[in-house]
């Protein structure tokens, strides 16, 4: 079921099919363990923070595409939503957690583009997040 | 702007069809739509419904328009009566009680919640994000959920902005400029008031 709704989305273009590499998913994830370190940083300012929680949600939701074979269409625009959605499918995560994801991209578009400020309630919602979708992929793998 | 039990919109608009068509066609005045859109988006009946939208028609409050074998109708911008009508409405039975509705179950850990930006400033486009400001002791996660069905009602997109009452005093007091803007500009004001809003300095 899962591959078919990926092949689904990789027809549409809004994915590519990649071959599984042990070594990239290492990487990813070391990418997603040191943005959340950074993310955990109270040195940093919020705004640097969120930034860093929210790289390591997008490296997670990479990380789960590809162990399912697949990456997000680089030429297609809302690559960062195509793979939060895809959480869904690939890690089997909730629509109301879905939904919140998706709420802390546009909160980072709007500090990121906008400079819209980061509250402390959105930066503590990214945090929590990052770190239970870390934990679900690390489950995942060591499997 | 609490929902009680009699809201200003159920007085100032006591028939219940004339009010939800009227919310519904004039808050999005680029929208046209046939009878039975409107009876499904305002849960209505479309018989009674079209007899409504006839009476505001030909009160010119509303236009008609024939396409194809549809009747087709949207708001008559060029009434007299058109902007205010439809603040009227905004800050009544449209938006405002939807938002406040969605919050309900967590109204009493908030000590303040308003809408801003351009919606309260009656300048959005039929793609503005609606900004929800809500502050009180509520997680970002759950009040993003609350406000989810809304966004379907609505047909906008709904960007909320959680703070604490500490965390906004503290931005406050480091004159952040999100805050500032915020505060100087309009709100339409869902839950608590901008006495409220003061008591948080």
């Amino acid at each position: 079921m899962t591959s078919t709704n990926l092949s689904n989305l990789a027809k549409i273009g809004q994915l590519d099919p990649v071959v599984y590499s042990k070594d990239l998913v290492e990487r990813m994830l070391a990418t997603a363990r040191q943005r959340l370190r950074d993310a955990q940083l109270i040195q940093n300012s919020d705004e640097t923070r969120f930034d860093c929680a929210y790289t390591a949600i997008r490296a997670v939701a990479d990380i789960a595409l590809h162990i399912n074979g697949f990456r997000t269409s680089a030429s297609k625009p809302g690559h960062h939503q195509t793979a939060i959605a895809c959480l869904a499918l690939t890690l089997g995560v909730d629509g109301a957690t879905i939904r919140v994801l998706d709420s802390l991209r546009k909160q980072r578009n709007l500090s990121d583009y906008d400079g819209e400020l980061v509250s402390e309630a959105a930066l503590q919602e990214c945090l929590k997040q990052a770190q239970a979708l870390l934990t679900r992929v690390e489950v995942v793998l060591s499997n | 702007m609490k929902a009680t039990s009699e809201s200003a919109s159920d007085l100032l608009f006591p028939l219940q069809y004339r009010g939800k068509a009227l919310a519904l066609l004039l808050l999005q005045p680029q929208h046209r739509l046939h009878v039975r859109e409107i009876a499904r988006l305002t849960g209505t009946v479309a018989g009674t419904m079209n007899k409504e939208l006839g009476r505001l028609q030909r009160a010119g409050l509303l236009e008609r328009h024939s396409v194809g074998n549809q009747l087709q109708y949207c708001a008559n911008q060029a009434h007299p009566v058109f902007g205010e009508l439809s603040a009227l409405l905004r800050k009544t039975i449209g938006l405002a009680d939807v938002l406040t509705l969605a919050l309900t179950p967590i109204a009493n850990r908030i000590g303040v919640a308003f809408v801003f930006g351009s919606v309260a400033q009656a300048r959005e486009t039929a793609l503005s994000d609606v900004d929800v400001m809500v502050i009180g002791d509520v997680d970002f996660g759950e009040v993003v959920n609350l406000l989810f069905e809304a966004q379907t009602t609505l047909q906008r997109d709904i960007n909320p902005k959680v703070f604490s009452a500490a965390d906004w005093r503290s931005k406050l007091a480091t004159k952040a400029p999100f805050v500032l803007d915020v505060l100087a500009k309009p709100k339409l004001f869902l839950i608590g008031s901008q006495n409220d809003l003061d008591q948080l300095v």
